[in-house]
């Protein structure tokens, strides 16, 4: 049952995530248009935000515009697009001609549409007039990109969706416009998503790579971190973790890219060190992507695929992830199977946890954490010793297998040995006799908690520069300051003549500060 | 086509088995391949040739084995891996369990765990079914656990020829985990459990395996005795705290 519940949300994580993270910091930003404002209304809005952006040479116009795009995509039809793309364009240009081709033809509009066609074709040999007021072409990628996206959301038009795509990937490395990255970040995630949604994500990957490789020359941040994103997870869901892991190794990812992709890259990196049994770097890794993921109600999906791995990977370094990470509403349901696992691994006990494996199996592979879990046994088995060597200072070999459930004494002695070795526990064997005997606890202070604290003072201190860094100061702001403080210096001396004058009262003077 | 017909001779000469003969019509048929572009498949190709490709290399690969040459089976596996990944729209070669099951046990007589799970991952779950992906998963998983007895008894069960042959050096990391977890986990041990816990059946055996890894052996009393490692020296770090301690003062200074 949960198996079912879940399924939506894992699929919608992604392209939620990073959307639904900029949406919120939105709403914080910008309380005016608190009413929802019409689709059209929004398009406008957002298309007059990019113009600006491309203005004054400020990205951030640009990202504030596409924050919207989440919330709008879900509002799309046809007749939306059709009137932004009218509105957009006052005059008709090829350009218009080509978005409008892309809608199918609305029913009240036959007539004016042939009008349009005539007058397009005399537009058409200047096809920048010198004043008018032909949109840039990033308004056009923009409303490309809602076009994708709202093609999209149906299965049946998701073949145009490519063919969209296709058409407007090329048209954006014609034009070649830095101005343009922040929507052609986002485009190459429409395309990709069309190409999933085909189930055909393999076939997209020569095109990423070729398109990779041109963003990098271009220093074409945003578009690299989203490239680089895409063939990530392109590699990781056909299991290639040997060339994902290389891809990792030969990039670099841009360090000026948003969180969310951030997030995502750092998910990924998270999966490809799990596999390659690397638990300490994919603990970091899955810590960073759920400290930089957008908030859990918002993005539930990438919020619980992250958490899964972060469960797996803690029981797989020896760790028992908290009690109150399964009691988090958005987390509760969909970690079931994993707080079943995790209670078995607590209790070291090798058959719940078969059998508790056995019962979610179906579930974990669906995640596709089975290996991973699998992986858990060994882990089990210690857990088991460990709290024997506690609770006994000498304990038979034969009563260490019957409580662990292992198959012979012969097994016990090895895996007693081994687990002595690893450091699991303190103890020796006596062959003789046929027992352990352990040794006292070690004690808790060594150099590695003085490892873990560095660790941590160092991310602190990393997290205060980063936030340093991260300050925008408004342009020529100091300037403003600078004349407030002539002015109050200017104040300040009226104000001191006037009491030298002896014509102000006290209370004046208050009311002055 | 001198291609087909050697193809066909090398399959006769692989089922007689005629190594020396394999050899020799590999490298012939390596070079044919090359020719025909299908050693490294790129683009559209006839499907059947590819299969036959695959065959051949196929085949390569289990020659390498029998005749212990390991590098040149990575060389074979990796060429492969092409066939195998991005041609899956071939019909699957009854062959690629086994051989894929071959590159995993070979990774583990490496003590190459973690290129082991990546291997191990990318393999669709169903593989694991396949005893010839199954032997090598449980025997890392008993590895892992140190349930050494059950890998030894494993050895029978190989389910095709080629594994055993590195069944041999299997033993060797074996050997070696179980004498490194004796080192810690014993103080002595008499001789005769000694053999037993190593597998060695005679104590000629254990005596040159004992020289090698220096222990003490009193042939009188019939023990060995591990040197006890000198009781963990706990330094303390000092230029690492130093080193610390002057970076949090600078970052210190910079937010002050």
């Amino acid at each position: 049952m949960p198996d079912v519940e879940m399924k939506p949300a894992d699929n919608k994580d992604d392209k939620k995530k990073k959307d639904e993270k900029k949406e919120e910091k939105k709403e914080k930003k910008e309380e005016p248009p608190k009413p929802p404002p019409t689709p059209v209304q929004e398009i406008k809005y957002n298309v007059v935000l990019i113009e600006r952006a491309v203005a004054t040479m400020e990205p951030r116009f640009a990202h504030r515009a596409l924050r919207t795009l989440t919330a709008l995509r879900r509002r799309l039809d046809d007749v939306v697009l059709r009137n932004a793309v009218n509105e957009v364009f006052v005059k008709d240009t090829p350009t218009k001609q080509s978005l409008l081709s892309w809608l199918p033809d609305a029913p009240p509009a036959p007539a004016t549409e042939a009008m349009e066609v005539d007058s397009a074709s005399a537009a058409a040999p200047a096809p920048k007039p010198p004043a008018g007021p032909e949109p840039v072409p990033e308004v056009d990628m923009y409303l490309r990109l809602l076009l994708m996206h709202y093609f999209e959301a149906s299965p049946s038009t998701h073949t145009k969706a490519i063919d969209l795509a296709h058409q407007t990937v090329e048209k954006m490395q014609a034009l070649n416009r830095r101005s343009m990255d922040p929507i052609a970040a986002k485009v190459w995630y429409a395309l990709e998503r069309a190409y999933e949604l085909g189930s055909e994500l393999a076939e997209a990957r020569p095109l990423f790579l070729a398109a990779q490789r041109t963003a990098s020359l271009r220093h074409d941040h945003e578009t690299q971190a989203s490239l680089i994103n895409r063939l990530l997870r392109s590699y990781l869901q056909y299991s290639l973790y040997d060339q994902a892991d290389k891809l990792v190794s030969k990039t670099t990812f841009p360090a000026s890219a948003g969180n969310p992709q951030f997030a995502r890259y750092h998910y990924y990196l998270g999966r490809i060190k799990v596999v390659q049994l690397n638990y300490s770097a994919a603990h970091a890794n899955l810590q960073q992507a759920i400290r930089r993921a957008p908030a859990a109600t918002l993005a539930p999906g990438f919020y619980q695929a992250v958490h899964k791995l972060f469960v797996v990977v803690e029981l797989l370094m020896g760790d028992i992830p908290d009690r109150g990470l399964f009691r988090h509403p958005v987390l509760e349901k969909a970690l079931t199977p994993y707080f079943d696992i995790v209670k078995a691994v607590r209790t070291g006990s090798l058959s719940q946890f078969q059998s508790t494996l056995a019962r979610h199996a179906a579930h974990f592979e669906a995640d596709r954490t089975f290996t991973l879990i699998v992986r858990l046994r060994q882990n089990v088995i210690k857990t088991g010793i460990r709290r024997l060597s506690l609770s006994y200072s000498r304990i038979s070999l034969r009563d260490i297998c019957v409580k662990l459930h292992l198959d012979s004494e012969e097994d016990a002695e090895y895996i007693v040995g081994k687990a002595i070795r690893d450091g699991v526990i303190d103890g020796r064997i006596v062959h003789e006799k046929g027992w352990m005997e352990c040794g006292g606890q070690k004690g808790g202070y060594g150099p590695e908690v003085g490892e873990v604290f560095e660790r941590r003072i160092g991310y602190c201190l990393e997290l205060h520069n980063q936030s340093v860094k991260a300050m925008r100061y408004p342009l020529n702001a100091h300037r403003k300051e600078l004349a407030a403080a002539e002015g109050a210096r200017e104040r300040e001396k009226e104000l001191a003549k006037e009491i030298q004058d002896g014509d102000h009262d006290d209370e004046d003077i208050g009311g002055e500060f | 086509m001198s291609l087909k017909s050697q193809y066909s001779e090398l399959k006769a000469a692989f089922a007689a088995p005629d190594l020396p003969k394999c050899g020799r019509l590999l490298t012939q048929l390596k070079l044919g391949l090359i020719q025909a572009g299908l050693l490294f498949p790129q683009g559209e190709l006839n499907p059947d040739d590819l299969v036959v490709a695959r065959e051949i290399l196929e085949i390569g690969a289990f020659w390498s084995i029998r005749t212990q040459d390991v590098p040149s089976f990575d060389r074979y596996f990796s060429q492969l891996q092409a066939f195998y990944t991005d041609y899956a729209s071939l019909p699957p070669s009854p062959r690629e369990y086994a051989i894929r099951g071959l590159h995993l046990i070979r990774l583990l007589t490496q003590n190459r765990i973690a290129d082991f799970h990546t291997a191990l991952e990318s393999l669709p779950a169903a593989a694991v079914e396949s005893p010839y992906i199954a032997h090598p998963v449980n025997l890392e998983r008993w590895l892992m656990e140190g349930s050494y007895a059950k890998v030894w008894g494993a050895r029978a069960e190989a389910p095709a020829a080629e594994y055993g042959y590195f069944v041999d050096s299997l033993m060797g990391t074996i050997r070696n985990e179980i004498a490194s977890c004796e080192e810690t986990a014993y103080e002595s041990l008499p001789l005769k459990d000694a053999a037993t816990l190593l597998f060695f059946t005679s104590q000629r055996e254990l005596l040159v395996f004992a020289e090698q890894r220096g222990w003490e052996v009193n042939l009188t009393l019939g023990t060995i005795t591990f040197a006890k490692k000198g009781e963990e020296t706990m330094d303390i770090p000092k230029a690492k705290i130093i080193a610390a301690s002057l970076l949090y003062a600078r970052e210190l200074e910079q937010i002050v």
